[in-house]
């Protein structure tokens, strides 16, 4: 048996090694991707990990209410625990504590039952929050060293050097008093975590919360020391927060799996070691939750290459099955004379099975070393070397036991075809017409439920991989594939009844042949196959990178968004735009309570306003349409006043006591921004009052102005009110109105403007307990009336809103009229929520003419900015910048995606390969089995060219229709399956919807490549076997 | 000037080189009278195949001359020799050498395809060529279909579809039995002696040198008569 392998396999040996390289392929393919699917995958989730945000991965520990007597060991304790909870990686923790508020004897006032209370906080890594101003960073020791905030210290009255002396306790079981000593005075900075401080951060609160000691309570603070001399001072703390900050640097994904569990339970664990000690505990951490999405992205990626590498391993299937249905063929004759020799089935198997087991084994040796070094070259290339995946070639044993299982698979298959019996050609056609016939049938049912099963699944379904979604692609391509090879009969038979009208042979003997002779159904459906899987491969990698941009436009809304820490201050427009550049729209994004509507499950309505003047502005599918009709006919104006201008307000009541008023005074930049400056109560005693630092930049409009009257109750019920405002240029269209109309607090509004003076007319009722009901506004515009929304096809359905039906919001805790002008699928940056989208200046009039002068505006939309605008914005430290490149690049190149488009391409390349290789085992045997055929055309006197070109007009009828076939299964499956196999980040259905996109140019390009790939193979083969014809054939003897 | 059609003068064929080296034809040299039929006799390996081979242009000699209807083939460049072999020189192969995806109507109308001859006349001609060798019920039938007799003789039919002026045939009843065998000769004969066509027929038949006009000897790649 030996010797007849060896004599066999250096007699056919090109066959063998076509054979080996199949093999070779399928199990390098399989290798490579088993090592996508588990080293790469893994090692996506401890990028992922490590590229996480602090933010996103740190484990804050609060407890509340603590004795003073426990202070130090809850701190420790819970410092402990944390780090403990994240072994095996080493944490850094921060501790920032307050402590329960103090007298400050100094600023209270029993006799007018005022309170001034004050705090200490201890904060680490002050210096990396708050900048120093005056003076140095506190120390620890005795007594007390604290610095202020500097505004703090400005209204307490305290310089550097100061001592203060701060009372006992409120509350049970007070602390006695301290003194401390002013060392320096500190500017908190943005964004560093003065959310927390109990007032935010700001210094002071004339009406702290949780004043209950007296009629009037300012809070100052903090006075910030030591946090060892803090809890050391005997001080009950109020507030302890400790954060840990774990270092992934170089994580395990096992570790990972661990510290999510481990963090879960963490606030549990903290309960039971702290006890009694604090009044409430807690752990809260996006930690888990980032990890749990790593997870579930990382399952969802791996669901899809394992998709895409089973259409190239059926592929691979079907190569080796056209390999060894050609090895068969050509070995017939041999068979035959062996059988003829007595030679048993048993005998045939053994020596099929020992040469499958050589080349098995040959192509294990192979793929092993191969599909390590395709893996990691492809690591090497974009998107996975920018994902940070780049890895070195490397052997794991999954990858060993894949490339085994399917180099023996189809070692198998190799087997199954070298026993089948050589049955009579017609009877074996028939036979195999039918099996084929059952096999396609089955095919497309199977791929028919998978589809179905793709588009039931529900829009938020789990992220893990299931079998439908894996299996269904290949399926439909091959069910697609073998039915359209029944087209391919009929439309050969078309093209024979038309050649043969032809006088000459070429054409003829061409159709004729490619029509009458038994096509190899393997051969067919591999070609096919591999151009549908290339084709597909190509449009399902350009579908979703298109959903990407899709998702991260309408995720983002606009081209950058600046998120706002804080209310937009005046002149804010002019700083953002410099650091923008394009266009830039100022935006309200609040979430809306509407009608009596209590809510669903989902989020809550939310409502966008942007200024829809801005063309270019939003981004997203359909973003161009979505603001039609929302925009406001004519534009606000109003005078301009002068940079430091100060307008003086000066007023009268006819109530026989004092009537005061808090005027505010809304201005307008040249973006539309627009920010109100609050004066203080100022009486109507016909004395001017001047409204000092209103208008800090130039540029500024005044388009609105409110008047909240307040008076005692002692007094007459009634008042005329007579206000005049002085205003350079006042004289402009005025309207005024009562912010309550509803409520006849305040009647008979008037507005006039003269030469530099607004005069405010109105006469008010002190009969409502509620200052609210008696606001005169007035506006150099008027009352917009319903605000005109587009919203979301999901607001709707909530709502049962329909195209010009009225909804009541509620915007912060003003009520607005609104109107529906569209239904959108979707708004711009609140993909699938329930949204409204509107023009800000609509919004804001809205708002304006019901009293609401408080800016709506919580953002900053730019669109086309200049290149390094979001490094300019952040610089300003406004708030939080996004741009849709970054969100479209972190879709796209996320390590947790960035398989996907990897696997694409080898799918594609693969499939190129196993075509042309398809091709030419297809043609190249029949260079054998149709040489003398060939010899004798030439003996009847067919020169050589008209050979070629009869071969290959032959191998094109039957390739051509082939690949264009393929084509069209790889664009049917496309538009089928390919927008049902992506899904978003969090393995819910992408919004918007994933569409189908077919690359035209790409397309063109690879069939270009295939079909001029495959014309060249059958061009040199044709050529040879023209050639041969002579040369070795072209003899009358047979 | 010679009146024979064809003229085989000095030819020498040989395969490989050095003391592998295999003299296939060793100087011979024949002529054949039009519209003669000769039977070329000679055991395997004598170098008939050979022989037939240069003189239809499928082969090239070392050396000598072959005319064909006054044409050197020898002198013929590739196109010159599918001219020669469309026009004036046909085959008819021991193995039928049928185009098994064409009809018997088809393959006898190949040389007619060839010849570019207009659809008309070549359904005319293929029609009275299966009539001819008695085949006119079987012209849509495939090779496949046909028994061996059958298939000899649409190859015959092929063979003369283009009116050639000499005939080859390569042992033609080699795989037919006695009787049929018999038949095709008979045939053969016919179509020589009706069509004015020469034939050189190599065979081992003893009846188809009965047949033949003249017999030929070829033994060891010489003529032995």
């Amino acid at each position: 048996m030996t010797a007849l392998l060896l004599r066999r396999a250096r007699a056919q040996w090109p066959l063998l090694l076509s054979l080996l390289a199949v093999l070779t392929l399928g199990a390098t393919l399989l290798g490579a991707s088993a090592l996508l699917v588990t080293r790469t995958s893994e090692r996506a989730v401890e990028v992922a990990a490590a590229r996480a945000e602090p933010d996103d991965v740190e484990v804050t520990a609060y407890t509340v209410t603590i004795a003073a007597a426990d202070a130090r060991s809850v701190a420790a304790d819970t410092k402990s625990l944390l780090t403990s909870a994240l072994q095996p990686f080493t944490a850094t923790t921060t501790t920032r504590a307050s402590s329960r508020m103090r007298i400050l004897p100094a600023h209270t006032d029993d006799a007018r039952s005022l309170l001034s209370e004050a705090y200490l906080s201890g904060v680490q890594g002050l210096q990396d929050r708050a900048s120093l101003v005056g003076g140095r960073w506190p120390r620890a020791g005795a007594p007390l060293e604290a610095a202020l905030f500097d505004n703090t210290a400005r209204l307490l009255g305290l310089r550097v050097g100061s001592r203060v002396h701060l009372g006992p306790e409120l509350g049970r079981d007070p602390a006695p008093a301290l003194d401390l000593t002013v060392v320096g005075l500190v500017h908190p900075l943005p964004d560093a975590g003065w959310d927390r401080d109990p007032l935010n951060g700001t210094g002071y609160d004339p009406d702290p919360k949780d004043a209950v000691y007296a009629d009037d309570v300012n809070a100052y603070g903090p006075f910030l020391v030591d946090l060892e001399g803090l809890l050391a001072s005997g001080s009950a703390l109020d507030r302890l927060e400790v954060t840990a900050h774990p270092d992934l640097s170089a994580p395990d994904g096992r570790d990972l799996d661990r510290l999510t569990a481990s963090v879960l339970g963490a606030d549990r664990r903290l309960g039971g070691t702290l006890g009694d000690r604090v009044q409430i505990e807690r752990v809260s951490s996006p930690l888990p939750q980032t990890l749990l999405g790593d997870r579930s992205q990382q399952e969802l990626t791996a669901g899809s290459v394992l998709a895409l590498a089973l259409i190239g391993i059926v592929l691979t299937a079907i190569a080796l099955a056209l390999a060894g249905r050609l090895t068969t063929g050509v070995r017939a004759e041999e068979s035959d004379l062996f059988s003829a020799l007595g030679t048993s089935r048993g005998q045939f198997a053994a020596v099929a099975t020992a040469e499958a087991a050589i080349l098995a084994a040959l192509a294990v040796a192979l793929a092993i070393p191969g599909s390590s070094a395709l893996h990691s070259l492809l690591t090497h290339l974009p998107p996975l070397s920018g994902a940070g995946l780049a890895a070195r070639p490397a052997v794991t044993l999954t990858q060993v036991v894949a490339i085994g299982c399917g180099a023996l698979a189809l070692a198998a298959l190799h087997v199954g075809l070298a026993m089948r019996p050589t049955a009579n050609g017609a009877r074996r056609g028939r036979r195999e017409l039918l099996a084929r016939s059952g096999v396609d049938l089955l095919l497309f049912g199977l791929a028919a439920v998978g589809w179905w099963q793709l588009r039931a699944q529900p829009a938020g379904a789990g992220s893990r991989a299931d079998a439908v979604r894996v299996l269904a692609p290949a399926l439909l391509l091959a069910a697609g594939t073998a039915l359209s090879l029944r087209l391919m009969p009929p439309l050969l038979r078309q093209a024979e009844r038309l050649a043969g009208r032809s006088r000459g042979l070429v054409l003829p003997l061409a159709a004729f042949q490619a029509a009458r002779r038994p096509q190899a159904f393997a051969a067919g459906l591999l070609i096919g196959l591999a151009c549908a899987a290339a084709t597909f491969g190509t449009a399902f990698g350009s579908t979703w990178t298109a959903a990407q941009h899709d998702q991260a436009d309408l995720s983002v809304g606009t081209d950058l968004a600046l998120t706002l820490d804080a209310p937009p201050l005046a002149g804010q427009s002019a700083a953002v735009g410099a650091a923008t550049g394009g266009v830039l729209s100022p935006v309200a994004s609040h979430n809306i309570a509407v009608g009596q509507w209590l809510g669903g499950s989902g989020p809550s309505p939310k409502l966008v306003a942007v200024d829809t003047r801005q063309a270019g502005l939003l981004r997203g599918r359909d973003s161009s349409s979505v603001a039609d009709g929302l925009t406001p006919a004519v534009q606000v104006t109003g005078p301009f006043l002068a940079a430091g201008a100060t307008p003086t307000i000066t007023g009268t009541a006819t109530r026989d006591t004092p009537v005061i008023v808090t005027p505010r005074l809304l201005l307008q930049d040249d973006k539309g921004l627009r920010t109100a400056c609050n004066g203080p109560p100022m009486a109507l005693d016909g004395r001017p009052h001047p409204l000092p630092g209103c208008v800090p930049v130039a540029g500024l409009r005044l388009v609105a102005v409110a008047l909240p009257v307040t008076a005692g109750w002692e007094g007459q019920p009634n008042s005329a009110i007579d206000v005049w405002i002085s205003v350079p240029g006042a004289a402009a269209a005025w309207t005024a109105r009562s912010a309550a109309p509803e409520s006849r607090q305040l009647t008979d509004p008037a507005v006039t403007a003269a030469g530099d003076r607004l005069n405010l007319r109105a006469n008010v009722q002190f009969a409502d307990p509620s200052d609210m009901s008696r606001v005169l506004v007035a506006t150099t515009f008027a009352d917009p009336g319903p605000v005109p929304l587009a919203i979301s096809e999901r607001f709707a359905a909530d709502v049962s809103a329909r195209v010009g039906g009225k909804l009541s919001l509620t915007f912060g805790t003003t009520p607005i009229e609104a109107v529906v002008t569209a239904i959108v699928p979707t708004v711009p940056s609140a993909p699938g929520e329930p949204a409204a989208l509107a023009d800000v200046d609509t919004l804001s009039r809205a708002l304006v003419v019901r009293g609401d002068f408080d800016s709506p505006v919580s953002a900053w939309w730019a669109g086309n900015p200049r290149a390094g605008a979001a490094a300019s914005v952040g610089d300003l430290h406004l708030g939080t910048v996004i741009t849709r490149t970054d969100e479209t690049a972190r879709l796209t190149g996320s390590p947790l995606r960035a398989s996907l488009p990897a696997v694409l391409r080898v799918l594609v390349a693969a499939a190129v390969l196993l075509l042309f290789g398809g091709v030419i085992l297809h043609v190249a045997c029949d260079v054998q089995l149709r040489a003398l055929e060939v010899a004798r055309l030439r003996g009847l006197g067919m020169s050589r060219r008209d050979i070629r070109a009869a071969l290959l007009g032959e191998h094109s009828a039957v390739l051509l229709p082939l690949i264009v076939t393929g084509a069209l299964v790889g664009a049917l499956a496309t538009w089928a399956v390919a927008p049902l196999l992506i899904r978003s980040d969090t393995g819910a259905a992408p919004v918007p919807p994933a569409a189908a996109h077919w690359p035209w140019a790409a397309e063109a390009a690879l069939l270009a490549l295939l079909i001029a790939g495959s014309w060249l193979a059958v061009a040199a083969v044709v050529t040879i076997q023209a050639r041969r014809a002579d040369a070795a054939h072209l003899r009358v003897a047979s | 000037m010679s009146s024979a059609l064809l003229s085989v003068a000095g030819i020498h064929r040989t395969f490989g080189s050095g003391p592998a080296a295999v003299h296939a034809l060793h100087d011979i040299s024949f002529e054949v009278e039009p519209g003669t039929m000769v039977a070329l006799v000679g055991r395997s390996g004598s170098g008939k195949t050979t022989l037939l081979n240069v003189i239809g242009g499928l082969d090239r000699p070392d050396r000598g001359t072959v005319t064909v209807d006054g044409i050197d083939v020898t002198a013929l460049d590739e196109d010159g020799l599918s001219a020669l072999r469309r026009e004036r020189v046909s085959y008819v192969f021991q193995t039928f050498g049928l185009i098994p995806v064409l009809s018997a109507a088809e393959n006898v109308g190949v040389p007619l395809r060839l010849a570019r001859t207009p659809q008309a006349d070549r359904e005319r001609r293929v029609e009275l060529l299966l009539e001819l060798v008695g085949l006119a019920g079987h012209a849509q039938q495939r090779p496949g279909e046909l028994s061996g007799g059958q298939q000899q003789r649409v190859a015959i039919a092929r063979a003369i579809a283009a009116s050639p002026r000499l005939l080859i045939a390569d042992e033609p009843t080699g795989q037919l039995d006695a009787e049929t065998g018999l038949s095709v000769m008979a045939l053969l004969r016919g179509i020589v002696e009706s069509e004015g066509v020469t034939a050189l027929v190599s065979t081992h038949d003893p009846v188809m040198m009965a047949l033949a006009d003249r017999v030929i000897h070829l033994a060891d790649g010489q003529l032995t008569t």
